[in-house]
């Protein structure tokens, strides 16, 4: 059963370069190609999930056992991500059909793919190599929506991201120069020893601000506004519900296993304070509703990199929290938005013809500023308990401006709210096209409904995640898992 | 298994709640809810037991939510304030039923938000009300904020920008009061009750005096305490007449039962009492006690020049409260006891007024001080109503308002703080002035000509502003009749108990019987009335037989001096209105949307994140060679 | 030659020549073609300091050519690594001048603040709003405007 979860990689992978072939001899069989293969991914992953020992365990690829051999680990927490990812890609998969439906789809598949990769990987430059192949397949993904103001935003992306690549590659390079080895487990044996130095700390710098800019780490952010307020809103949600999360699960799994310098954590909490800063700041003129999400997305990751820079498991309890909360809930706001589209000016008077997107809204807005008994409110406790048990300033600052962020969130939500629910429509809203109104709105309703039975169920969510942050942060775990184990195994 | 009373009272509201959202657009819709209503009133005085011991009644659920464990319970405390809001939530419904309903719907209104929204802030107090332990406290607090907003949003325009003004102050309330539980939680390592009791003890003052700040704070913004009233007197008046009945009379006490509570309760007025402020000679509770009394005067002042009678009630509301934390503050028998009685009178006098404004709005179409006059030939009954309800506004006898003023000027003079008591006197003052102006403006004066054909509010209004009339009435005359629950509440909270009667307090420090003092006023009365009569030199005249300036005012021209009202008072004191709070909130305003545009700015300037990579790199270089 | 200045040295320094030069064209040009260059630039410094964190200089390339007895090789995973990183690194490079190709036939310019501005405003009109920041109106509607008093003192009333 373990090893047919190279199988979640592997296949996108594949159907990523044979759907453009397939689907020039057969469109009706190429249009299920993705679907299915994403739909085998959940499964296998669910089946995992539900049958599995609940014990960690690494598959070596090619036979070759780590540290020499690369090789996938897959905790608890890999797998969650893992499955999150398939999932969400199933959801926001791009139906429509035009010209560049083959295209857009493969390069999907490869996003998936690369994704899981991520999620799953216990290699460093195994990482790096799939983190490129997000860059390479979001960058296509981005274009394909094919307005000049896309193209520039994504070539403004694509260099930000070119330095964040060659600012990691340079880490990976400090460290490999150093310890030797490049496996995840066989570092966090040697580093306690070998990289509790400067250029430790150095190498985790360059390694987190290269992998910071897709995590939407503060000053290399800046692509986020112009990206999501060009690209499709099912590519941002996407991208701002999943692959921030995925750059944000890399850097917390280099913390808790290789860099225990209380100099990066640090770093990581003033990032985050000035990411949330900016952020909420910038999201409080927005005009435009998807810039709005954009700024606002750019707080709450902040947030999560406050949650990440707490030291032990309710940290990354946390973290876990507020990232799948995040994850429901932007991707829903990117639906209406989508469903919707455009200034916010325009949504004067919606909730008279829409209700549904519009009680939704209110939804998914209550639950982000944390309003009880909804589940953001549950995440933002543990942040903020955990936040107010450390004994440097610097987390009591961070504690202050999550609070005052927290204000400056429901003012300009509710705001928009406010204006919705004003009794005289001046202006019938257009969505993009018919049909992509109802899906969205669909697909909105779908990340609504999770939320609410995340309400009811938030008991048992909350003993889940805390096994699987007990988990993530035994580091002993994850070096016994990887390295004692006996050649050959999973092909 | 068994219901608690208190599962019973909560199943009831969520049962209003659920009938008001499904039923809500039918016809009879406004009186079942009513009855509803009627029915938790029973079931709290099934549980009257509360209200005269310290008795605990616990629910029967509980939730274990990550390591937290979150349950409700009633005890005195939340009996009296649970009493007092499903008194005024069934007298508000049933204001509304029938004629307001009708007219409503018309003019617009959405009857079935109205009514579920009216329902959802019941059912959410007493959660609030209810809550066994800090977590929930919280949890209420957040949901009682929320259904506030959707009461005050709901009439749009002026209305929701006042409550988008009203979310953003409760926010940020919410969250200081959200920190401060994280504070505690790390202290205490629980947020049960007994077990922050324990720690308290073990806190240093830096401690207490963060916890006192984020916690009076937060909840001092419900209860718009200086200097975050500024929400409260738009809010309240701008929402739909009976709803600002029901605000006004209960929903920013909420944040007095959170304060009474948690520091009053949980941290003691003893240790708030041991703060010191640096370099001064007063404390954490002298502070208090002094931002009490500025509550009273400015916004009372602040009453006494609006135009608008609901807007003039409103902020009425806001200085009210100050005299119940300052009553809470001085925290000996008589100062608690008025404190709390206040609590009482306060939500039974400004429902009345409510009423009886919304009732003349509803004949009239205006709350506009400036458009009425000389109603009281018209709806003579809404006058006596609103006769009522603003003597006991004003703090005079026979009304329920004296007692709790007289309780609270004689502990403030009972424990020496003269400079309290005057400033007390001084807000006093400025209540009788702006309450003339509300019943001189509207009922006195000569009638005016497009009010000739306005007649008395429908008897499905009068009904409850009548009801409340009586009770103002009748707890002046009788005030041990709430005083008993007030008692019990003060031994609840561990402040001394007061000896009271009947008729009012019986104690050393001083004693007050209210049946004397009316027999006696009324003797007065009695006197005067046999003396005028016996003379038989009155004359009555018509409401339009009148003069001014040696002038006859002929029928066509109506004479109403309104306009620019008390103006030689103005003249001496308007120089002392300078809006300071208004400009206070629009420079933060200003400063927000200031940064905003910084942050928008960074986002947009490209170079930006190009210098600090490079920066970043170079330390990195560094640190390498 | 000078004493100490070996070439292992004069190498790393190259690596990190290569890098600050690459970020110095990043920061100082305007054009995008010549930003895409300085990429370059930089990541073959960040290559090379990968081939030469794993490079042994009294070592052969790592090729087994006998299975007899091994003499002192070349840690082959970075060099394998740097072929990998050069290799997406080209695949970006392509994809980054395609784009500049088209951006160059909408906008008819690569200068990086023009097509900033150029993105700015079509992304406000496809939204239909104002700009957020811009010139012609620099402050524009507050977003919660201030209520002014006579808008709640001087009201009719209306219930």
């Amino acid at each position: 059963m373990n090893e047919h979860l190279v199988l979640t990689i592997a296949l996108p992978l594949l159907g990523a370069f044979l759907l453009p072939i397939i689907m020039r001899s057969s469109l009706a069989m190429g249009v299920w190609i993705g679907p299915v293969i994403l739909g085998y991914g959940c499964w296998i992953l669910a089946n995992l999930w539900l049958h599995g020992n609940e014990q960690p365990f690494s598959i070596a690829i090619g036979g070759f056992a780590p540290p020499l051999g690369i090789n996938l680990y897959v905790d608890a927490m890999a797998l969650l991500f893992a499955f999150a990812t398939q999932l969400l890609g199933l959801i926001f998969w791009p139906f429509r059909l035009d010209q560049d439906t083959p295209k857009r789809q493969a390069l999907m598949l490869l996003l998936v793919a690369s994704s899981t990769g991520l999620a799953l990987s216990g290699d460093l430059f195994n990482l790096y190599v799939f983190y490129e192949l997000v860059a390479v397949s979001t960058f296509g993904l981005i274009a394909a929506s094919s307005s000049s103001a896309a193209y520039v935003a994504t070539i403004r992306y694509l260099i930000l991201s070119g330095i964040g690549s060659v600012l990691t590659l340079f880490g990976i390079a400090l460290i490999y120069a150093q310890t030797g080895t490049l496996n995840l487990a066989h570092l966090a044996q040697l580093a306690p020893d070998q990289l509790n130095n400067d250029l430790g700390l150095a190498a985790f710098l360059a390694i987190l601000i290269g992998i910071g800019v897709k995590a939407e780490l503060f000053p290399v952010n800046t692509w986020v506004p112009e990206v999501y307020a060009t690209a499709a809103s099912r590519l941002s949600a996407f991208l701002a519900g999943l692959v921030s999360k995925l750059s944000m699960l890399i850097i917390l799994r280099l913390l808790l296993l290789i860099f225990h310098q209380p100099e990066a954590t640090q770093v990581i909490l003033i990032l985050g304070i000035l990411g949330v800063i900016s952020g909420e700041f910038a999201a409080w003129r927005a005009k435009d509703m998807r810039r709005m999400l954009a700024f606002s997305s750019i707080g709450q990751l902040g947030v999560i990199f406050i949650a990440v820079a707490l030291p032990d498991e309710r940290g990354v309890l946390a973290v876990l929290a507020l990232s799948l909360h995040h994850m429901l809930i932007k991707s829903g706001l990117f639906m209406l938005a989508d469903h919707w589209g455009g200034s916010l000016e325009r949504l004067r008077g919606i909730a008279t013809t829409s209700p549904l997107a519009a009680g939704l809204f209110v939804l998914f807005a209550l639950s982000l500023v944390g309003m009880p008994p909804l589940p953001g409110f549950w995440a933002k406790f543990t942040l903020i308990t955990e936040l107010a048990g450390q004994t440097d300033p610097l987390y009591m600052i961070g504690l202050l401006v999550f609070l005052l962020a927290t204000v400056i969130e429901a003012s300009y939500l509710f705001r928009v709210a406010a204006k919705m629910y004003q009794t005289k429509p001046t202006d019938i809203v257009r969505s993009n096209s018919p049909d992509s109104g109802s899906l969205s709105l669909t697909t909105a309703s779908l990340f609504g409904a999770g939320l609410i039975a995340a309400t009811v169920m938030v008991s048992p969510l909350g003993d889940g995640l805390q096994a699987i942050a007990v988990q993530a942060q035994d580091v002993d775990l994850y070096i016994q898992t990887v390295l004692q184990q006996p050649l050959g195994e999973g092909q | 298994m068994t219901f608690t009373p208190l599962d019973e009272l909560l199943l009831f509201s969520g049962a209003t709640l659920l009938v008001a959202l499904i039923l809500g657009r039918g016809l009879a819709a406004g009186w079942m809810v009513t009855i509803l209503y009627g029915g938790q009133l029973l079931t709290l005085i099934k549980m009257a037991a509360l209200g005269y011991s310290d008795t605990i009644i616990h629910a029967s659920i509980s939730f274990e939510i990550m390591g937290q464990s979150l349950s409700w319970r009633f005890d005195a405390l939340s009996w009296f304030f649970a009493l007092i809001t499903v008194a005024s939530a069934l007298l508000s419904s049933w204001f509304s039923c029938g004629e307001w309903e009708r007219s409503f719907k018309q003019q617009g209104g959405n009857v079935w938000l109205y009514h579920s929204a009216m329902a959802l802030n019941v059912f959410t107090m007493l959660i609030l009300l209810a809550s066994g332990d800090l977590l929930s406290l919280f949890i209420g607090w957040e949901l009682v904020s929320w259904a506030g907003f959707l009461l005050m949003a709901m009439a749009g325009g002026v209305a929701t920008r006042a409550a988008m003004r009203y979310i953003t102050y409760a926010m940020a309330g919410g969250m200081a009061v959200f920190g401060g539980i994280a504070l505690v939680y790390v202290a205490a390592g629980s947020l049960q009750y007994e077990a922050i009791l324990t720690a308290v003890d073990q806190m240093s003052s830096t401690q207490l005096w963060m916890l006192v700040v984020m916690f009076g704070g937060g909840f001092g913004v419900k209860m718009g305490l200086l200097p975050f009233h500024l929400w409260q007197a738009p809010a309240y008046a701008e929402t739909p007449g009976p709803g600002s009945a029901f605000l006004g009379a209960i929903s920013s006490r909420m944040g007095l039962f959170a304060i009474l509570l948690v520091l009053v309760k949980l941290f003691g007025i003893v240790n708030i009492d041991s703060l010191k402020i640096p370099f001064t000679l007063i404390d954490a509770r002298d502070l208090l006690a002094w931002i009490a009394v500025f509550t009273i005067i400015l916004p009372t002042f602040t009453a006494m020049k609006q135009n608008d009678a609901r807007h003039l009630l409103a902020w009425h509301g806001i200085g009210q409260g100050g005299y119940m934390l300052l009553g809470v503050v001085v925290a000996d028998a008589m100062g608690g006891a008025g404190g709390l009685l206040h609590v009482f009178n306060h939500a039974t006098y400004q429902a009345a007024l409510f009423m009886a404004v919304t009732a003349v709005i509803h004949r009239t179409g205006t709350s506009d001080l400036n458009k009425l006059g000389g109603l009281v030939v018209r709806m003579p009954l809404s006058f006596m109503v609103l006769l009522v309800g603003i003597i006991g506004l004003a703090g005079l006898p026979p009304m329920n308002g004296f007692v709790s003023k007289w309780l609270v000027y004689r502990s403030l003079l009972n424990e020496g703080m003269p400079l309290l008591f005057l400033a007390a006197v001084i807000g006093t003052l400025g209540t009788i002035l702006s309450v003339y102006k509300l019943i001189h403006n509207i009922f006195l004066g000569q009638l005016r000509i497009e009010h000739e054909q306005v007649k008395e509010a429908p008897w499905s209004m009068m009904i409850p502003m009548l009801i409340l009339a009586a009770i103002i009435f009748i707890t002046g005359l009788f005030p041990g009749i709430p005083l008993a629950w007030v008692a019990s509440v003060q031994e609840v909270i561990g402040l001394p108990a007061t000896d009271y009667t009947l008729g009012g307090v019986e104690s050393v420090s001083g004693s007050l019987d209210m049946i004397w003092v009316i027999g006696v006023l009324f003797a007065g009365f009695g006197i005067g009335a046999v003396i005028f009569y016996s003379a038989g030199r009155s004359k009555r005249v018509h409401q339009l037989d009148n003069y001014a300036g040696g002038h006859f005012l002929s029928a066509d021209v109506r004479y109403q001096y309104s306009d620019n009202f008390y103006a030689g008072l103005m003249h001496l004191i308007g120089g002392w209105y300078r809006s300071s709070f208004l400009w206070l909130e629009k420079s933060v305003t200003s400063l927000v949307d200031f940064f905003s545009l910084v942050m928008q700015g960074l986002y947009r300037r490209a170079n930006a994140e190009f210098y600090l990579l490079s920066t970043a790199l170079f330390v990195i270089a560094w640190v390498v060679i | 030659m000078i004493p100490g200045f070996t070439l292992e040295l004069i190498l790393y320094s190259t690596a990190l020549g290569l890098v600050s030069i690459g970020l110095a064209g990043l920061v100082l040009s305007h054009h995008l073609f010549r930003i895409v260059l300085a990429l370059v630039i930089a990541e073959a410094g960040a290559n090379l300091m990968l081939v030469l964190a794993g490079y042994r200089w009294d070592a052969v390339a790592p090729i087994l050519t006998t299975l007899g007895e091994q003499p002192q090789m070349v840690d082959p995973v970075p060099q394998a690594m740097v072929l990998t990183a050069i290799v997406i690194g080209v695949g970006i490079q392509a994809l980054a001048v395609s784009i500049l190709i088209r951006i160059r036939q909408r906008y008819h310019t690569l200068d990086r603040n023009e097509v900033a501005e150029l993105m700015d405003a079509e992304i406000a009109a496809t939204a239909g709003t104002a700009r957020d920041v811009s010139q012609e109106a620099p402050l524009g509607e507050r977003p919660i405007p201030p209520i002014t008093d006579d808008a709640v003192q001087v009201r009719g009333g209306r219930s």
